[in-house]
């Protein structure tokens, strides 16, 4: 695999430094099933997913975050064939530097809940 | 210099084909009795990556870093990659990873709390999910 180095780009008009394009890429994300046969449909930099109990899951990443200061962004929804309805509450319960811990609900009540379709995403530095 | 892991998963990605593992892992957590069993999904483009080899880092990297305090240098993201593993190979190797050392490593108890099974022994009706235990 070949690198190309440089240190910014530019449409000809604009210039922006490859730092931005770097550090602003998600470093982790996951869509999963989370009823039935629990499994990831798809994701980038996870190792694992753990079904902890109904409504309940851990991702693991691969390559670990430097720190607990990363960014998370989650939806889930209640409709599998279109995944377009992100109706849901996916709550996070823990970060750590190698992983997450969910809570999903269909509401703010306390009662956990499986759900079809759950995501994450995580913006942040990497170990 | 060895490219950063994640800089090779992007890649790895891009390439291979996700591959489905065939296996979960159940396990229980012996300091809570009372929660239900766990199930361990794979990822299916981490193990795709490990089928494929020479992307993955050694697994022993990952225990050194539990010891590194958050902020400080890991050594996996950098670390030599391994070879190609088998399914079941890599299956210890997420084992080791990704479930706790006091469930595989230190538990002495005569109870058994994890089990490696094939995907179709993990019932899909999800309706007393919360009351899954290991049949002992």
């Amino acid at each position: 695999m070949s690198n190309l180095v440089v240190s910014n780009i530019s449409d000809g008009t604009t210039s922006l430094g490859t730092g931005y394009v770097v550090n602003g890429s998600a470093k982790a994300w996951c869509n999963w099933n989370g009823q039935g046969t629990v499994a990831i449909r798809d994701s980038l930099n996870v190792s694992t997913l753990t079904d902890n109990g109904t409504g309940h899951y851990t991702t693991s990443w691969s390559s670990v975050f430097g720190d607990l200061d990363y960014s998370v962004s989650v939806a889930t929804g209640s409709q599998t064939a279109a995944q377009n309805v992100w109706d849901r509450i996916l709550g996070i319960r823990e970060i750590r530097a190698n992983g997450a811990d969910w809570y999903a609900s269909n509401n703010d009540s306390d009662v956990l809940v499986d759900q079809p379709v759950c995501s994450c995403t995580h913006h942040g530095d990497l170990a | 210099m060895t490219q950063h892991l994640w800089e090779r998963l992007l890649e790895a990605k891009s390439r291979l084909k996700p591959v489905q593992s065939k296996y979960r892992v159940l396990f229980e957590d012996p300091s809570a009795p009372d929660e239900p069993a766990k199930v361990l999904v794979p990822d299916p483009n981490w193990m795709a990556a490990a089928l494929a080899g020479d992307i993955l880092p050694p697994i022993d990297t990952y225990q050194r870093d539990r010891l590194v305090p958050d902020g400080q240098p890991k050594e996996h993201p950098y670390a030599k990659p391994i070879g190609a593993m088998t399914e079941e190979e890599a299956i210890e190797y997420l084992v080791m990873k990704d479930i706790d050392p006091a469930v595989w490593r230190d538990y002495k108890g005569n109870r058994t709390i994890m089990k490696i099974v094939p995907v179709e022994m993990i019932p899909s009706d999800r309706s007393y999910r919360n009351a899954w235990r290991i049949a002992q």
